[in-house]
């Protein structure tokens, strides 16, 4: 008697197992039959075996058992007559399956029930009811091998010939952003600070400057790594920050001149000589411990300039001494900010341009970012004054970690200065979100309507925890969207958001696709049905947290197969279930579908 | 008419553990001045009742604490009952926990346990009827603590259900567990598992040190366990194979 008749529904075609002792003679129905969802747990217990032989709860439902069974029993076509399965006379081949299945009442009630069925299809499903099935309803999709247009997507298919060339979408371009990007081809520090001709000088003196920004920073130091001298010994990586800075306009509209082939690299600790991290650090030589070319990760070819700051004893585990380094670091790259915001002089090598753009009639998609919010590293500054400041950002923490929606432009013009030090490899730092490979993907994406960007903190409290949640969910709401992709960095407990944010969207009957690094160490520990499209970030040979910089994050790749993921699971296409265990070739597999 | 690209064949990269909410009730005062309960879905009553249905059945049987063990016996069609049948202290550890209360380990015992046959059990029944009575009324005989086995894959979700129950009217359980994923997915509130088979969950028959043992760690983990859904390996094994 474990399964109910809503739950019968989703299960029709797993294995048919007795839940408990029937006699001879028992007409086979929802009560009869165990749940499937515990079958993994219990053969990997050795409980129970499965074979291939047996029958689905599809084709045995109906059925008469022919003798006693005991609980747990398989049922097999010759423990079953009657029902469904009557007709298959060679169960255990996908040939005599599907027989089966063409004998079914199921199906062969489809015809008959379809003519009420078409005026019932209201989010792509074809809600079935059978009389013979002792008023059994049946829920499934309803175009998995057809064109994959869910029916809410396709309100013309009806109407408009199939010649018709599909119109380009209607348009409204909110902003425009122009990254323009000027080549730095060598750095020195010197006596002042000025940028010309492929020269970035850095006056000497604002390492003063940086070591006045916050009591709390006790020394600064700065030199200047070449690509080809990497071999140099660094305390743990802080954060990679783009030299950017505003020449029109505000940020995510107008102007920005970027400085390329150069990035700042903030390492620090304190001066007892404790790295400034928090799970994980990684310490160690520049060589080895950044995967280079990462969203948020120097580039093979750029120029490093590190910015090691000291703070005082004890306080890298409290708010204010990250933040500290931060603030030193930003002081030397505010300072350059200044003298690159007037570059009409000089020729840009290269220049982007992002739009924010709403498309009418396509589906309303929603990226929702986790970030971390529960203080010392696990804060970031939202919106800072300047691309990748710090000044003028609201820490996340401050705002209670609700959820915060900025516009695709204003994540890709530097809209997160992330403060985050969490596990080096799965942390997405300040230079992740100026080129966050999801934001640009979707945003490009001429078959989506992508409405905004939600930023959602991970905070401290379960209590707080549900709360963001529950807003997270009253947003989507309001935000009438049609699906929804969900990341989060790091792992561990912030996972418990991570379920409770998808459940919150899933449940609103929005598909919701899930992103994160899970792999071996970090492993889902909390799960709900709606963590049924999940896309892996690991890249890590053995699944870990590996302390190499930003390994295990976000890439052109995952972000490729989470908006396929999505627009398939919009579309009424099954994804199917996961390995019981992380699998590579499950990835690959995904990966070479895209 | 907007088109989607999408592709057939795809599989969800993560492996999900569909978990219920947490329900949880910190234990607030010391083991010594406890309540103690114990239930299990592994199908144990005294002889004089009726047995269990074993093809399916939610009733459960109230067993008092002060029931010789001999007056006890199984019915249970999911597991071999060999191990019971040779000490019923190997699913319903009732001689221990009259010597832990003896020894001052714990406060007292309520006057009655619960047994019932968790098997292919329904999940509505258990999760609507029979958890919040039993909890209803162990919290009524004054419980702080309920400690469970389970006996089979279905039993362990039995036992689950009505645990957390329990856990809801604020008491502070925890499963021993023989099968712990299946506890841990069903969302027990705290688990403890010994590697021990099904059918002598609470330890190896006539193994009184074992059996003492599993429940005193059992114990130290109510008292430690701060949060939803911890679990402790425990450091007792015992094979039979049937």
């Amino acid at each position: 008697m474990s399964l109910s008749l809503n739950e019968l529904e989703v299960h029709m075609a797993d294995p048919a197992v007795l839940c408990c002792r029937r006699p001879a003679g028992t007409v086979l129905s929802a009560q009869d039959f165990e749940d499937p969802t515990i079958f993994d747990d219990m053969v990997e217990s050795n409980l129970m075996t499965l074979n291939d032989d047996g029958l689905t709860i599809g084709q045995a439902l109906g059925g008469t058992l022919k003798s006693d069974g005991e609980a747990l029993t398989q049922l097999t076509a010759d423990l079953v007559e009657g029902g469904a399965v009557e007709s298959a006379s060679e169960p255990g081949t996908a040939e005599s399956l599907a027989e089966a299945s063409a004998a079914a009442p199921v199906v062969s009630a489809a015809p008959a029930a379809s003519a009420d069925a078409s005026t019932d299809a209201p989010n792509g499903y074809i809600h079935l009811h059978l009389d013979k099935a002792e008023g059994l309803d049946l829920v499934f999709p309803a175009g998995p091998a057809g064109s994959g247009i869910p029916a809410n997507f396709a309100p013309a298919a009806a109407a408009g010939p199939d010649t018709e060339p599909e119109p380009a979408p209607e348009e409204r371009v909110m902003r425009t952003l122009v990254k323009k990007d000027y080549p730095v081809s060598s750095v020195v520090i010197g006596q002042t600070t000025s940028y010309a001709d492929g020269v970035l000088s850095i006056d000497g003196a604002l390492i003063e400057a940086a070591e006045q920004a916050d009591p709390l920073v006790k020394k600064v130091t700065m030199d200047v790594i070449a690509p080809e001298d990497r071999h140099v010994y660094s305390n743990t990586i802080m954060d990679v920050i783009p030299i950017a800075a505003k020449a029109e306009g505000s940020l995510g509209e107008g102007i920005t001149n970027v400085l390329s082939g150069a990035v700042f690299v903030l390492t620090g600790m304190d001066e007892a000589g404790v790295q400034i991290h928090e799970f994980g650090s990684c310490e160690g030589f520049l060589d080895e411990k950044i995967r280079y070319g990462r969203p948020g990760c120097p580039d093979e070819s750029d120029i490093m300039i590190r910015v090691d700051v000291q703070i005082e004893q004890g306080t890298g585990m409290e708010r204010r001494g990250p933040f500290a380094a931060h603030s030193a670091c930003d002081a030397i790259v505010h300072a350059i900010r200044e003298q690159i915001k007037d570059l009409s002089a000089q020729t840009p090598v290269a220049q982007e341009t992002f739009k924010d753009v709403r498309r009418k009639d396509r589906p309303r998609v929603v990226l929702v970012k986790e970030i971390m919010g529960q203080g010392a590293m696990h804060d970031n500054l939202l919106v800072p004054t300047e691309p990748c400041g710090v000044q003028g950002g609201e820490k996340n923490v401050d705002m209670g970690n609700v959820p915060v929606v900025l516009s695709p432009n204003e994540v890709l013009d530097g809209g997160i200065h992330a403060l985050a030090c969490i596990g080096p490899a799965t942390k997405e730092i300040t230079r992740h979100f100026f080129r966050e490979p999801l934001v640009e993907a979707l945003q490009a994406d001429e078959e989506v309507d992508l409405t905004g960007v939600v930023f959602i903190g991970s905070p401290q409290v379960n209590d707080e925890k549900s709360f963001v949640s529950g807003r997270l969910g009253s947003l989507i709401e309001a935000m009438e969207v049609d699906g929804a992709i969900i990341t989060t960095e790091g792992f561990g407990n912030n996972h418990i958001d991570f379920s409770e944010n998808i459940a919150a969207i899933g449940s609103r009957g929005v598909p919701v696709v899930g992103v994160t690094f899970a792999a071996y160490q970090g492993q889902l520990v909390v799960g709900n049905q709606y963590m049924d499209a999940m896309i892996e970030l690991n890249k890590d040979p053995d699944g870990f947290e590996n302390e190499i910089l930003a390994d295990n994050t976000l890439t052109e790749d995952d972000a490729e197969r989470a908006i396929l993921m999505l627009k398939t699971k919009m579309a009424g296409i099954p994804i199917a279930a996961p390995e019981r265990k992380w699998d590579e070739s499950v990835i690959e597999a995904n990966q070479a579908l895209v | 008419m907007p088109t989607l690209t999408t592709a057939p064949g795809l599989r969800s990269e993560i492996f999900v553990p569909i978990t219920p909410a947490p329900v949880w009730t910190p234990i607030t005062k010391p083991l010594s001045e406890c309540t103690v309960a114990f239930i299990t879905s592994g199908g144990i009553h005294k002889k004089t009742q009726t047995p269990f249905n074993t093809a399916g059945d939610y009733t459960f049987r109230e067993i008092p604490s002060d029931t010789p063990s001999d007056e006890l016996m199984v019915t249970h069609g999911g597991f071999d009952n060999s191990d019971i049948n040779k000490d019923v202290n190997a699913m319903l550890p009732i001689d221990r926990l009259r010597e832990l209360r003896d020894e001052g380990v714990i406060g007292g015992l309520v006057d009655t346990f619960f047994g019932f046959m968790g098997g292919g059990g329904n999940v509505d029944k258990f999760r609507n009827e029979t958890g919040p009575e039993i909890a209803k009324r162990l919290k009524a005989e004054g419980a702080d603590i309920v400690l469970a086995t389970g006996g089979c894959g279905t039993c362990h979700r039995s036992a689950t259900i009505v645990l957390r129950a329990c856990e809801a009217q604020g008491m502070s359980t925890c499963l021993i567990a023989a099968l712990p994923p299946i506890a841990r997915q069903q969302g027990a509130p705290r688990i403890t598992a010994p590697h021990v088979p099904i059918g002598s969950n609470a330890g190896e028959p006539n193994n009184k040190e074992m059996q003492t043992g599993i429940l005193r760690d059992t114990l130290d983990a109510v008292e430690s366990f701060d949060h939803f859904g911890q679990l402790k390996m425990l450091p007792y094994e015992y094979r039979h194979n049937v």
